[in-house]
């Protein structure tokens, strides 16, 4: 039987006759044929609806009857269910029509500017943040100083273990294959000038100042920010950091500075492993297409590294390695609500640590090429 | 009048976690159109079983068929009944709407205004029409398992299985729970299976209940739970209905 509305005119009277199965799966048809019904209303003063000859109803269908008979009574119709020829149907629109709530007032569609303007009335707020952040952290720095046992340093091994240990695999390759193309690049450009002999001292400057604790940082922050900040997120919409503060421990001296700390610590020492498998790799792309041999190779490495050169790269991977910390483990704690803010704030932590690697890293270089080191 | 017809058949069911058997050799029926709760101390299996019941898990041994769906763990197809998890389990990065229109969208041709009416009536109809552009993080507890329900409702199943719906909440709002429960079976005809143990709702809303133990690993007591509170004479079905401990001093009268 197909969904129909058969309607009976009689002067400004009207009785609907609704055929067919009234439910979800022929809810189209349904609304096809309820908008057909009221296109051929036009002068009607009452209308009554008789259930009789219903199939089916279940919910969706009740919903388009109860919605069509709000319009009738909205247009000053005056709209009635033929109740006891069909009691479950009848009690089934009613119900959908006593709940139907007030409508919030439409929302106004934000235009572009509108867009751009929210968004930079944002930025104080956010700035806000970081610096609210900022100096909850260095207020914590003394305290820790000065209470010790407020710390969870039982987290610190596993911490390194997780954040330096774990994350060698990765942060090796990836400082392996800069040798191996700084290598390359070197032997390429070099060579036109005859200088090839000159690689293995541009793979030790590049490596050990720039590049080694650049790479190692910007892994550590996509494997291991990412990490924490899940983490600490998702402790933060679970009410953990809640529970935390509640048994009187403070979140940041007790989640974020033994992740800092385990930051600060191993990623120097990824940094120098790094720089090992970077010489390594430079030694094996110039073996591979000049014929500098690997003794000669190596002869002139040691010559290059210099402690200038060493410190330069090594100083600022702890910066490097606390910036990660603070940025992932900030962006974790202003998650609120659920999964979704897990995911945002995650997101928002690794970009904001690549790009704040970067910037402390180019800073340390401006101020060694200014005092000349 | 002929007797409600068996929506769901549990027969000689037995489920557990790998080694650990939590309930074995259960039999019951819930007759369609009724309200039927599980119920039974922590840890006693209720929600594992209610896992099984919704084809989370497949049965070690035994059966559970659905009528219309077969055993609920072969089920392929249109969700032939609505869930609501404990935490109400809505996505959090979908607001209510959203959460509403996702089954339906993923099922039905519905899209567009008929498919905003639709989800619009849902929330209207379990009190949460002023909060559909709301995102879960946004609403309370109450809010939220009235918000899965009105999910579980979206595809207009005849079958519904709620864990836990009341747990957690305040006084009035469980009130109000219940009283949707109700309508939902007495005015939609739908047959409603609950895992709690919450007894005010399990006296205001249940026709017919099993008790599972721990101990007994299966149904110690099945039947109306008023009857059950007021003339069962095994010790846990009592002190559970009663609230009594078994070693607890009997209370001063005064």
């Amino acid at each position: 039987m197909s969904v129909a509305v058969r309607v009976d005119r009689e002067g400004d009277h009207a009785s609907l006759v609704p055929t067919g199965p009234f439910d979800l799966a022929h809810t189209t048809a349904v609304a096809q044929a309820v908008k057909g019904t009221e296109a051929r209303l036009s002068g009607c003063v009452s209308v009554d609806v008789d259930l009789a000859e219903l199939d089916r109803i279940d919910g969706a269908g009740a919903v388009v009857l109860a919605r069509f008979l709000d319009r009738l009574d909205a247009d000053g119709r005056h709209a009635r269910v033929v109740e006891d020829l069909n009691p479950e149907a009848a009690r089934l629109i009613a119900l959908y029509r006593e709940r139907r709530a007030d409508r919030p007032s439409q929302t106004h569609s934000i235009s572009r500017l509108a867009r751009i303007g929210a968004l930079a009335a944002r930025l104080p707020g956010k700035a806000n943040e970081a610096l609210d952040f900022g100096g909850r952290c260095a207020v914590a720095l003394p305290k820790t100083a000065a209470s010790p046992g407020s710390v969870d340093w039982r987290s610190l091994p596993r911490l390194m273990q997780e954040i330096g240990a774990d994350a060698l695999p990765v942060t090796s390759a990836a400082n392996l294959l800069v040798g191996i193309i700084i290598g390359f690049l070197g032997v390429s450009q070099l060579g036109r000038f005859g200088a090839v002999a000159y690689v293995p001292e541009l793979v030790v400057v590049a490596h050990f100042r720039e590049l080694g604790p650049l790479v190692t940082a910007i892994v550590v922050a996509g494997r291991s920010g990412a990490g924490l900040a899940s983490e600490i997120a998702t402790m933060k919409v679970s009410e953990e950091i809640d529970a935390l503060r509640s048994i009187g421990l403070e979140p940041i001296k007790w989640l974020v500075v033994p992740r800092c700390l385990a930051l600060a610590l191993t990623v120097p020492l990824l940094t120098w492993v790094g720089d090992v498998l970077a010489l390594v790799g430079g030694l094996g792309a110039t073996a591979v297409i000049t014929h500098v041999t690997t003794r000669a190779y190596i002869q002139a490495t040691v010559n290059a590294i210099t402690a200038e050169h060493f410190l330069a790269g090594f100083v600022k991977s702890p910066f490097l390695g606390l910036a990660i910390g603070l940025i992932a483990c900030g962006e974790g704690l202003l998650a609120q609500g659920g999964a979704a803010a897990v995911g945002t704030r995650t997101t928002t932590a690794v970009v904001l640590a690549i790009f704040g690697v970067i910037v402390i890293s180019a800073m340390f270089t401006f101020f060694f090429a200014l005092v000349g080191i | 009048m002929p007797l409600p017809k068996a929506h769901i058949t549990v027969d000689n069911l037995s489920i557990g976690w790998g080694p650990r058997v939590l309930v074995e050799h259960v039999t019951f029926q819930v007759k369609r159109g009724t309200i039927f709760t599980i119920l039974g101390g922590s840890g006693c299996g209720k929600s594992s079983l209610l896992r099984y019941l919704i084809g989370l898990e497949q049965p070690q041994a035994g059966r559970i068929d659905i009528e219309g769906v077969g055993e609920p763990h072969r089920y392929e197809g249109v969700p032939p009944f609505g869930v609501l998890f404990q935490s109400g389990a809505l996505f959090s990065s979908m607001t209510l709407a959203e959460n509403l229109a996702l089954p339906l969208t993923t099922w039905t041709p519905l899209r567009g205004a008929i498919a905003r009416e639709l989800v619009q009536a849902k929330l209207d109809l379990v009190g949460l029409g002023p909060f559909a552009d709301h995102l879960p993080g946004e609403i309370s507890g109450g809010m939220k398992k009235r918000a899965g329900i009105a999910r579980a409702l979206i595809l207009e199943p005849n079958l519904l299985f709620f864990d836990e719906p009341s747990a957690g909440l305040d006084p009035i709002s469980a009130v109000e729970l219940d009283q949707l429960v109700l309508t939902l079976s007495r005015d939609l005809g739908i047959t409603i299976v609950i895992v709690t143990h919450e007894l005010p709702s399990i006296f205001l809303v249940a026709d017919h209940c099993i008790v599972l133990d721990k101990v007994a690993k299966g149904i110690v007591a099945r039947g109306d739970p008023r009857k059950l509170r007021d003339g069962s004479e095994i010790p846990f079905v009592h002190n559970f209905f009663t609230r009594s401990s078994p070693g607890a001093p009997a209370k001063q009268g005064g």
